[in-house]
């Protein structure tokens, strides 16, 4: 799509004492203002206890702790519950973000799937853990539904709520409807003369969808895993509700070490912390360069 | 889009789809309603709701969260579309930076962003810890990821270039522009943006309760705490007030004219 | 004792710090000559700010309101469904704040006294019964003091469990399969740590060995018994966990809220029987520090430990109280018999630490919960 370049809006523009560069980033100050006054600096105050011991001194002992293979093994395992709930959230909640925009449904159906998923995105912590226990638990609704009916045990048959799958199809609940409600936009932004253009000239719905459509989705696509995949990165009560004391999370670490009965090194749970924030920013870096690769495919 | 032709393959798949996706929805819900019904033992009964409702802590919590939503959400637009906006229109290599500011607030425990806050504000210069402002304030915060990404996502879906440069040659200036052709057109970003804005603000936990506000996450869990059937009465109660509460928001903003990009409806 | 100079520099800092921070009121390490002057400068300040007390763990809710009516001093209630953890750092990150987000009073497990003190972070105080406390519960100085106590029970529903188990070695029959759980994780939550602790001692271990705790838990995992869920009173009453350990306070005190709906069933076991102390002590940041002396008071005079014993729980002063003959028959009939807590052990300190250290390092090991992408 061809940009024609238009009468210099500079000549509109007062001329500021300053060099350029100061106006290019004046947009953006009050977001770093913002950010800095209520996230960095407050989170800091506290992250900066990942290097003191407990009399404050420097130490470097609580990060050389985050190298023990358990705790390693946690921040796996942790990446390997948020990696597999975003892709389940992002492929499940493209299908219904498609049904009710490309897909023909009613605009009622539409209004009641997004203001749903608005609800149910922050559906999190115990009241979903319950309800899951409720519904898939040894004495949940399908599970004697299932016994009832076909009398078939689904534990006995190795089915397990309480289990890492079990964690992820939970975690799912939250993370389908953030994708919908982030990808619902792109989709809408696909204009129906793209496809119809692309059926003229003899192109089936695949070569439609691997030549057109995905390109110009793809950068969407991207954005909305990295965010459901640090959505469930952060996720603490629901995992604490369904498998507190199993699945070894460092979430669940983190609260044990800040806020818990037993241990309590909060330097250590620091640490953890930013170890998370370490990991979060590689994954975005990550992203981003994907990012790139993906937006050579355009134009 | 209506086929006059009659059954079409991708109303089919879509449909079921969204049978799939509405079971995998109601399914745990209505295990949730059903045992919330056990209130009274030896037959069903809605006395657990009855409980829930007749506590005056219940409205008092849910209108403070709500206000503390709408102000979220009006103070979380005004600070990231703009951003967002000088993002895609200015500066896309800053675009990185922002992504990381942005899903910070994912891996930052709450209970460490709270204390921070109050360590930082509970004193000279700056004393807001006892001020709405600052709870206000950290819910941005853990709102930002979901506002951002949803903003840039609706802009990319817009030729965003194109149409500013055209309201611009045809004389708007950019306030106008921003407001009669920017807004407009990423109505539903901005719509799914004060969505989960509003699921945030009103089941947030952590910053409440320690700010010392009443608001109404604090209020579900300390029923939750003791009680086996009123907690999951207000499960129930909550997620079908709050669906509520986006009905209405939407079917306001059906009155505001918008249009949606590539015209599918 | 070596630590006296040290715990002396911090109680002279932390009282230093308390009355540079709350400029006026003086900090009292005792009750004044006339206990009215503690009263009119407790109602002066007006408010109390209190830190993870749940209306229904011994029956705080009672204390609170009788508190709040009696002295017309308002009470702020933070964070009820805090954890020690939780309370400490509540008051490390409002030093200086004199707002209602301060807490004035916590009442943590037994570990976190002493270190809380080595941070500098209690002020003492003795109150007028200080005598009467036992002594092994109590910091010399007065800076942390023991509450109340209990014992670990099972809490069984029994509309699911028809015939209850009695003792450790009951949980290992096939007729708890699928039925067994925690009421928490064992690195996060008191309860959940004691229990491992107390199958220890039921099978031939103990605080100082507590191998044989998990061993334990293992072979329950092993026969199918053990549920890897936390144990809340939903899912004890859905039957998704009919079985669990928490201490008996609290179990009586779900068992009276269910109301028979379902019945609940409160054990204390044959063996392996398991006290916990929690301890009250008061922060030197307190912006209410004669609001805090006061509450402390009223909770150590007879109408205060009574409440709690109201609530299921055997206060500190129990033995003093019996002594004088100042219990209602009722409240005593309520309680289960003390027979079944002569065999009570109360771990020390130490014995805490080795049990806190063990179950941190092990428990992933041996309960099997190497869970991964692979099951």
């Amino acid at each position: 799509m061809p940009v024609t370049s238009l009468p210099a809006e500079g000549a509109r523009r007062a001329r500021l004492p300053f060099p350029s560069w100061v106006g290019e980033w004046a947009g953006l100050l009050p977001f770093f203002v913002f950010a800095l006054a209520f996230m960095i600096l407050p989170a800091g105050v506290l992250l900066v206890g990942s290097f003191q011991d407990a009399r404050g001194g420097f130490t470097l002992i609580n990060v050389s702790h985050l190298l023990r293979p358990a705790i390693l093994r946690s921040y796996l395992l942790t990446i390997e519950v948020s990696f597999v709930s975003a892709i389940g959230g992002a492929l499940f909640g493209f299908l219904l973000a498609y049904s009710v925009t490309l897909g023909g449904a009613s605009p009622a159906v539409r209004g009641i799937l997004l203001t749903f998923s608005g609800v149910a995105s922050n559906f999190a912590g115990v009241p979903l853990a319950f309800a899951f226990i409720a519904t898939l638990g040894r004495v949940g609704l399908i599970t004697t539904l299932v016994k009832a009916i076909f009398g078939i045990s689904l534990y006995d048959a190795g089915f397990n709520l309480y289990s890492f799958w079990g964690l992820s199809l939970t975690y799912l609940y939250f993370q389908l409807p953030l994708m919908v409600l982030i990808i619902t936009p792109a989709l809408d932004g696909l204009r129906r003369e793209w496809r119809e253009a692309s059926q003229n000239l003899g192109a089936s719905t695949a070569q439609y969808w691997r030549h057109v459509a995905l390109p110009i989705l793809m950068p969407s696509l991207l954005s909305s895993i990295i965010l459901l995949f640090g959505n469930a990165f952060g996720a603490y009560a629901t995992a604490y509700a369904l498998t507190g004391g199993l699945i070894n999370l460092v979430p669940i670490q983190i609260g044990a070490q800040i806020r818990g009965d037993v241990l309590h090194d909060p330097n250590l749970g620091y640490a953890l912390a930013l170890g998370m924030v370490v990991v979060m920013t590689l994954s975005i870096l990550g992203y981003s360069a994907l990012q790139r690769r993906a937006a050579r495919f355009m134009r | 889009m209506s086929d006059p032709s009659g059954i079409h393959p991708r109303r089919v798949w879509s449909s079921l789809w969204l049978s799939v996706g509405a079971l995998y929805f109601l399914l745990p819900l209505a295990a949730t309603f059903l045992f919330s019904l056990h209130g009274r033992k030896g037959g069903l009964s809605f006395v657990a709701y009855a409980h829930v409702f007749a506590d005056p802590q219940f409205s008092r919590t849910f209108l403070f969260s709500l206000e503390m939503a709408a102000a979220t959400i009006a103070a979380g637009l005004v600070l990231m579309v703009p951003t967002a906006l000088w993002v895609h229109l200015r500066l896309p290599r800053v675009r990185p930076l922002i992504e990381i500011f942005t899903l910070l607030p994912f891996v930052i425990p709450p209970i460490v962003l709270v204390f921070g806050l109050i360590r930082v504000y509970s004193r000279p210069p700056l004393i807001l810890v006892s001020s709405p402002v600052l709870l206000v304030a950290g819910y941005v915060v853990l709102s930002f990821p979901y506002i951002y990404r949803t903003v840039d996502t609706g802009l990319r879906a817009v030729d965003l270039r194109v149409l500013t440069e055209a309201a611009q040659s045809l004389g708007a200036r950019w306030l106008t522009t921003l407001f009669r052709v920017v807004l407009p057109s990423i109505k539903v970003a901005l719509l799914s943006a004060a969505f989960l804005t509003f699921s945030v603000v009103v089941g947030e936990l952590t910053l409440a309760v320690m700010l010392a506000w009443p608001a109404f996450g604090p209020y579900m869990a300390l029923v939750g705490r003791d009680l086996a059937y009123e907690p999951a009465a207000l499960a129930i109660i909550s997620f079908l007030l709050t669906w509520g509460s986006l009905l209405l928001i939407q079917s306001f903003s059906r009155g505001l004219k918008g249009t949606t990009a590539g015209g599918v409806h | 004792m070596k630590k006296h100079p040290r715990v002396l520099l911090a109680a002279l800092l932390a009282v230093g710090v308390g009355t540079a921070a709350a400029a006026a009121p003086s900090v009292l390490t005792q009750a004044p000559a006339n206990f009215n002057d503690l009263v009119a400068a407790a109602q002066k300040e007006g408010q109390l700010t209190v830190i993870a007390l749940p209306h229904d763990w011994v029956n705080y809710g009672e204390a609170i309101s009788t508190f709040a009516k009696k002295y017309g001093i308002k009470i702020n209630e933070l964070n009820p469904d805090g954890g020690s953890g939780d309370e400490i750092e509540a008051i490390k990150a409002n030093m200086g704040n004199m707002g209602p987000q301060a807490p004035d009073v916590i009442d943590v497990g037994l570990s976190f006294g002493p270190d809380a003190v080595a941070s500098g972070l209690l002020a003492p105080y003795k109150v007028r019964t200080w005598s009467t406390i036992p002594a092994g519960v109590k910091d010399p100085n007065g800076y942390w003091y023991g509450d109340y106590y209990g014992a670990l029970a099972f809490e069984v529903n029994l509309d699911v469990i028809k015939t209850p188990p009695q003792d450790w070695s009951d949980l290992l029959s096939p007729d708890f399969k699928g039925k067994v759980a925690l009421s928490g994780d064992p690195r996060t939550a008191n309860q959940a740590i004691m229990t491992i602790g107390a199958a220890a001692l039921a099978n031939g271990g103990g605080f100082d060995n507590p191998k044989a705790g998990l061993d334990f838990f293992a072979k329950l995992s092993k026969v199918g018994n053990f549920v890897p869920l936390i144990a809340v009173p939903g899912t004890v009453d859905s039957g998704e966990t009919p079985v669990t350990i928490r201490w008996d306070y609290n179990a009586m005190s779900n068992r009276d809220k269910t109301d028979g709906n379902p019945n609940i069933g409160v054990i204390i076991p044959a063996s392996g029987v398991v006290a916990g102390v929690y301890v009250q002590a008061i922060s030197a940041y307190a912006p209410h520090p004669n609001a805090a002396r006061l509450w402390e008071e009223f909770l150590y005079s007879d109408e205060g430990q009574l409440i709690w014993l109201k609530g299921y729980g055997h206060p500190i002063r129990y033995a003093d109280l019996a002594a004088r003959n100042v219990i209602p028959a009722d409240v005593a009939a309520a309680m289960p018999p003390a027979s079944f807590y002569a065999k009570a052990v109360f771990p020390t300190l130490d014995q805490q630490a080795t049990l806190k250290k063990y179950i941190a390092d092990n428990w992933d090991s041996v309960v099997n919960v190497q869970v991964s992408s692979n099951q």
